[in-house]
């Protein structure tokens, strides 16, 4: 019998070992060289305590990163979890009938394409002079609409997000599709028979009923928008200015342009303790581990 | 007993399999000399020619094996930046004069080729010396050998140009008379587009060229030194600023190579470009408008503290990794490469010069052989401002400039922000060359 106790652990080191070497000891290397002046090329590595913390909360871009983070975080929940749901709950009602499979293909096509392939797309749609979106707008007599869409301070990152949105709603969609669809029709009938209309249904029966499915959807939308990177990479790297500078891509940039490996170990303990606590709350609020 | 006896081999042979992916990479290949060569010119004709060429050499060479890869510019940076100082980088690999390379020369990641050129001084003399200077440090080291001769020349459309009866300009004043008159005619004056931020790091490094000082420049544009407090760095700005009314609408959402496009299809009567684009513009087969009747001119002077003569443009080259275990086989390999009879092949085929002398033999293009002459000619050359600033305050510096675009500061203000960067630099850059 001794023998049965020891073998399950011993299953597990392989994957023990994995996951130490490849997610905690980075995770603490990451740490240990927040407090380091370092390149990636350099040999040496010199201490300075916390002077990279410093600069880095001190960093005017730091507000602007916080603030754009959030509002790809904040639009992302609106857009794709509330408009998401909403689309999810009118292919799953009678409306769609028989066409239900082609918009669900249809939405969720966006989010096959590869996010650096969407960015190249986006900045051709955003192009000011000759661009589609902007084309569109002067071919429908909108020609006071057209905006510079990435060149200009204000909106570039406001174009940015919706470029997401246009991706990942249909993500989102099909996530609550296949959660609606695992609700036992034997409580929407009920709900039917006590007189109760689509909306009622959908409000009282449904979205209750899919609460877990969409606290992840949330929680994966949320935790998403503190990794931003590609998004803005692929786009405007940052620009105009650093107007739409996040959190990730001033990572890869100090590590990678700036030569300051410090500064973005900082950046990672940042967006790590971030995303960590939203995990914690997410965990905590659905009182189970499970995603 | 069998089943644990089962499970630890299991668990050690899953472990072993990790392990054994590292080593095994390392084996093959032993009889051949393995040469890693790093470039960033991925695009077409540019890639085919240099394959074709290290091909070529391959075949003359059974025992040397050249390795190729690449990555486009700014990729390529980053790439670089990774494998350098790691046991895992190229023999040989592109890399920009200045402070690019003067980095990984602090931390000794770069083949000295001096001794190379003093012992074979045929070679030596069969470089053009006003070039070599680029990669020469101030103590006499000659890390690299250019690949490509480059400067920044402004284009112009001729036909716009006669439409509107405007000459090329010379100065400043003239410069500002031409666009207001290439405007009152219908034309938009100077196509640019500073999405990738560089770009405006070119009208900038000029303008400070001839507004501030050379002694001042080259204190400032020292990492551990740079303060940026010379008002004629402000005066560059406000220079700039002037041009902006000129420039296409929404120059910050449009990218360098759609300036190019526009400038070739007639939306703009001027472009300031480096002489390396005009194979993208003209080739026959490849260019996007052959047809397009355009001369060039040197950035107007203005008068100030700085050196009008100084022509902006470095050339582009390759440098040797000091890791290297073939280090003699790599020479060997670049003074064919970047030698005279490749040259001139290269001049005729993809219209790119290297720094040997005579490569102008069976170049039909005037365009091309009036780029050669101005660089050739040229008193003295000035660095890619991007290139030769420290990188955090190349950084603000670039920021600075497309928020001014943009009109979203002044230059009063983006100077300010630009010295509180350089002199934070100064202490990082310090802590740096102090290992």
């Amino acid at each position: 019998m001794r023998t049965k106790k020891y073998t399950p652990y011993l299953y597990m080191l392989p994957g023990c070992a994995m996951v130490l070497l490849f997610v905690y000891i980075p995770v603490i290397a990451n740490c240990v060289y927040s407090f380091f002046r370092l390149s990636s090329y350099s040999s040496g590595m010199k201490f300075v305590g916390f002077d990279n913390y410093v600069r880095f909360f001190t960093n005017e871009t730091f507000w602007i990163m916080i603030r754009n983070n959030v509002l790809y975080c904040v639009i992302s929940l609106i857009v794709q979890v509330g408009f998401g749901t909403v689309v999810a709950l009118l292919l799953e009602s009678k409306l769609a009938g028989r066409f239900q499979n082609v918009f669900r293909n249809i939405y969720y096509i966006p989010a096959l394409i590869s996010l650096t392939a969407v960015g190249l797309m986006f900045t051709f749609v955003y192009e000011p002079n000759l661009g589609l979106l902007n084309s569109a707008l002067k071919a429908l007599g909108l020609s006071n609409w057209t905006q510079s869409w990435l060149g200009d301070s204000k909106l570039a990152i406001f174009s940015i997000i919706a470029m997401s949105q246009w991706q990942f709603t249909g993500y989102i969609t099909l996530l609550m599709v296949v959660a609606f669809q695992n609700i036992s029709t034997d409580y929407i009938e009920a709900a039917e028979i006590d007189g109760a209309g689509p909306v009622r249904r959908a409000i009282s029966v449904m979205i209750p009923l899919a609460k877990e499915q969409l606290l992840v959807c949330s929680i994966i939308t949320i935790i998403g928008a503190f990794k931003l990177f590609t998004e803005v990479y692929s786009t405007t790297a940052g620009g105009p200015g650093n107007s739409s500078q996040v959190l990730g891509l001033f990572l890869y940039q100090n590590a990678f342009l700036h030569d300051d490996l410090g500064m973005a170990a900082v950046t990672g303990v940042f967006i790590f303790v971030i995303t960590m606590i939203l995990s914690i709350i997410q965990i905590k609020v659905t009182k189970s581990g499970e995603v | 007993m069998k089943k644990r006896v089962l499970s630890v081999l299991l668990a050690t042979s899953m472990v072993a399999t990790m392990a054994a992916g590292a080593s095994a990479l390392t084996v093959s290949a032993e009889e051949k000399k393995t040469i890693k060569f790093f470039h960033r010119f991925p695009d077409e004709p540019y890639n085919s020619f240099i394959e074709s060429k290290i091909a070529e050499y391959e075949e003359a060479h059974p025992d040397i094996d050249i390795v190729v890869e690449s990555a486009q510019n700014n990729p390529y940076k980053e790439k670089l930046k990774v494998v350098v100082g790691g046991d895992d980088c190229p023999d040989i690999f592109f890399s920009w004069c200045g402070e690019f390379t003067e980095r990984f020369i602090r931390e000794d990641l770069i083949l000295d080729l001096t001794p190379y050129l003093e012992a074979d001084t045929e070679w030596k003399e069969s470089l053009m010396e006003s070039q070599m200077v680029n990669y020469t440090l101030d103590n006499g080291m000659v890390y690299g050998i250019p690949f490509r001769l480059d400067a920044k020349l402004f284009f112009y459309n001729i036909d716009q140009f006669e439409e509107a009866g405007v000459e090329v300009p010379t100065t400043w004043d003239e410069l500002v008379e031409v666009c207001e008159k290439l405007q009152e005619a219908g034309f938009t004056p100077i196509a640019y587009g500073n999405q990738d931020l560089w770009p405006s790091a070119h009208y900038i490094g000029t303008l400070n060229q001839m507004l501030v000082s050379d002694e001042v420049r080259a204190v400032d544009y020292t990492p551990t030194t740079g303060a940026f407090t010379d008002p004629g760095y402000q005066t560059a700005l406000e220079y700039y600023e002037k041009l902006i009314p000129y420039f296409n609408e929404n120059s910050n959402g449009i990218t360098a190579d759609m300036a190019r496009s526009n400038f070739c299809m007639g939306m703009g009567a001027m472009y300031y470009a480096e002489v390396i684009e005009i194979p993208y513009i003209s080739d026959p087969t490849s260019g996007l408008n052959p047809d397009l009747n355009y001369g060039m001119f040197k950035f107007p002077e203005i008068e100030g503290p700085g050196n009008p003569n100084i022509l902006t443009g470095v050339p582009e080259g390759f440098v040797v990794s000091s890791k290297t275990e073939y280090p003699d086989e790599c020479v060997e390999f670049l003074k064919w490469f970047l030698g005279k009879e490749v040259g001139t092949e290269q001049a005729q085929t993809i219209g790119w010069f290297n720094a040997s002398i005579g490569t102008t033999e069976g170049v039909t293009d005037q365009t091309l052989l009036d780029a050669y002459n101005v660089i050739t000619s040229a008193e003295e050359m000035g660095p890619w401002f991007d290139n030769a600033l420290y990188s955090t305050v190349c950084d603000e510096y670039l920021t600075a400039a497309s928020d001014l675009t943009n009109g979203d500061v002044t230059p009063a203000e983006a100077m300010e922000k630009i010295q509180a960067k350089a002199l934070e630099a100064q202490t990082l850059a310090a802590q740096t060359t102090e290992e």
